[in-house]
């Protein structure tokens, strides 16, 4: 489950799911909203990144999407993931389209992810 | 918040005992009903964070623009004493360099008449929104290398007066290309020359109102003057030096003891090697913005060509172009200081030697857009702001709703039809994104810029109105 937070300036989105990693996807998803429609074939790209505490990753994913829709015109879809500690690799499933250029970045404000009441939360604000 | 101090007709303090973290006092300049809407986000309480840097000198000091950001509130100064004192990308923010830059053409509204649609239709044709394979500007290796070093004097055909009118003439010093990453380097690429979205835009203007007149005829503007006023920054390249030196510098708050209460102001010794890599890739995409609304000029004057004829394109002079994202080794009451000015613009009164030497007698020439449909303002640095803000004054009219509840105000096409029934011609690529830029989710510009010029930042020397505007 993905919602968004709207601030005066900034767009927080908070994430809920059963995993970590489900709490990543759900990031995937909101994201692919904001940057709109995509009809392209769908491609796939690899991903491996490290992070410093777990909240950082998260970061570093949504980053890493927000990349690929800047610079390869790419929206993601889905993506495969597997989670060691704060080190992540797997494929981003994405469809070539016109994403919207609304997000400029992933910021560390208020960012968060971790375990509460059996699930898993995450927080994140983007600048837009 | 109650601890708020008044200490003069426009500014207000909450004092360095208001927080057991803060280094020095928080300062806002505003009036009672800005200041009532201020206190309606977590503006002040970031203001406050800011506080907290090490080496932050004199106040952390917001402009009657500011409204809550992330980190750093937006319109917020925070002056850190060198060598040792920090620098914060995120006291720059993710669009370094983003600022304003204005046209004069050599004609008035009444002159421009018919042919206002048919330019504002060009000008939007010419400027895209989004970078791509046939949109931007695309570099190569070595041209990227240069204009990041050199900013727009780097660009084939650039004219001297161009960069004689821009802010340090459009380069900043100590630029290296090496500490901007590659990734940087790939999002700013194909990205030269378009204008990014959100705020962003090109709004053809007529000078309304002459409020100082010898500051105007020195800026080459009079009553009835078409001007053109371009908002833009330094693209996804600025966005990733950002990202890339945030996330460094967070990882290295322990080794430099540096307790933050917000992990996105993360900071390290401008002396230190991280530090002063940030501040070399900092210049550099700072470079890459002066670029790049150097080339959107070539490409407005190109439009201006294409309808109103060449020698109209030739006679039309840049104003100024001035950064309101951007963090300059100044000197400001004998100390060497790092100003970082997030949403707030450099203001230097006259006299000063980095003014051009056509403006030196009036002060640097400011510029302040309102939101879309409402006035903007040319001002002129004045004296008190160089012992009250580090020489700084505002950046725009501020936010006060957020994007959504801008849209669930007005529809886009509303807000169009609105706008053209005052005669504003509108090209966007977004209805969305037009309702999220709508007028009335912004403070009054008149008031934001009455306050500065009250407390003695800049004085106002001309007001301009709106007559098409084309938005990111």
């Amino acid at each position: 489950m993905y919602r968004f937070v709207d601030h005066t300036a900034e767009l927080e989105v908070e994430l809920e799911a059963e995993t970590a990693q489900g709490v990543l996807l759900e990031g995937l998803r909101a994201l692919a909203e904001l940057l709109g429609p995509a009809e392209g074939e769908v491609v796939e790209r690899a991903v491996e990144l490290s992070a410093g505490d777990l909240p950082a990753l998260l970061a570093a994913w949504l980053d890493e999407l927000l990349y690929l829709a800047d610079v390869e015109r790419l929206v993601p879809v889905h993506a495969d993931l597997v989670l060691a500690g704060s080190h992540l690799t797997g494929v981003v499933q994405a469809r070539a389209g016109e994403p919207r250029p609304l997000v400029k970045a992933v910021t560390l404000h208020r960012l968060r992810l971790r375990q509460e009441n059996g699930g898993w939360r995450g927080r994140v604000v983007l600048d837009v | 918040m109650s601890e708020l101090v008044r200490l003069d007709d426009t500014t207000w303090e909450l004092p360095v005992a208001a927080r057991d973290d803060m280094r020095v006092p928080a300062r806002v300049f505003a009036d009672a009903e800005i200041l009532a809407e201020i206190e309606g986000d977590l503006a002040l309480e970031q203001l406050q964070n800011v506080a907290t840097l090490p080496g932050i000198v004199g106040a952390a000091i917001a402009m009657p623009d500011i409204h809550q950001g992330y980190g750093f509130p937006v319109g917020g100064i925070a002056a850190t004493e060198l060598p040792d004192g920090v620098v914060s990308p995120g006291g720059v923010g993710y669009d370094i360099n983003c600022g304003v830059r204005l046209l004069a053409l050599p004609l008035s509204e009444a002159e421009l008449a018919d042919r206002r649609e048919a330019l504002v239709h060009e000008i939007s044709r010419s400027v895209p929104a989004a970078g791509g394979k046939e949109t931007g500007r695309g570099l190569s290796e070595r041209e990227l290398d240069s204009v990041l070093r050199e900013g727009p004097r780097a660009l084939p055909g650039v004219r001297a007066d161009d960069v004689e009118r821009t802010e340090s003439e459009g380069r900043l010093e100590g630029a290296d290309p090496a500490a901007v990453s590659e990734r940087a380097r790939t999002r700013g690429r194909a990205q030269l020359g378009t204008m990014g979205s959100g705020n962003h835009f090109v709004e053809l203007q007529m000078v309304e109102d002459v409020l100082d007149r010898p500051a105007a005829d020195a800026f080459g503007l009079e009553g009835g003057q078409v001007t053109v006023l371009v908002h833009s920054g330094s693209r996804g390249l600025g966005h990733q030096v950002c990202t890339d030196y945030v996330r460094l510098l967070d990882t290295q708050l322990a080794r430099y003891r540096i307790h933050l209460p917000d992990r996105q102001l993360a900071c390290a010794p401008a002396s230190s090697s991280e530090g002063r890599r940030y501040l070399a890739a900092m210049a550099a995409a700072a470079n890459f913005a002066w670029a790049n609304r150097q080339t959107i000029a070539d490409r407005v004057r190109g439009a201006i060509g294409r309808v109103l004829g060449a020698d109209v394109a030739d006679e039309t002079a840049q104003v100024y172009d001035v950064a309101h994202n951007v963090a300059k080794v100044e000197t400001h009451g004998g100390r060497r200081v790092c100003v970082h000015r997030k949403g707030a613009t450099r203001a230097f009164p006259a006299g000063s030697d980095e003014i051009p030497a056509p403006y030196r007698s009036v002060g640097q020439p400011v510029f302040i857009p309102g939101s879309m449909g409402t006035a903007s303002f040319v001002l002129a640095g004045e004296p008190a702001a160089l012992e009250l803000s580090f020489g700084t004054t505002c950046h725009g009219a501020g936010r006060r709703l957020s994007r959504t509840a801008a849209r669930k105000r007005v529809q886009g096409h509303e807000l169009r039809r609105e706008l053209e029934s005052r005669g504003i011609v509108v090209r966007s690529p977004s209805a969305k994104g037009l309702a999220e830029e709508a007028p009335f989710a912004y403070k009054d510009v008149d008031r934001v810029v009455r306050v500065v010029e009250r407390a003695g930042l800049a004085r106002r020397v001309a007001r301009l109105v709106p007559l098409g505007v084309v938005k990111g």
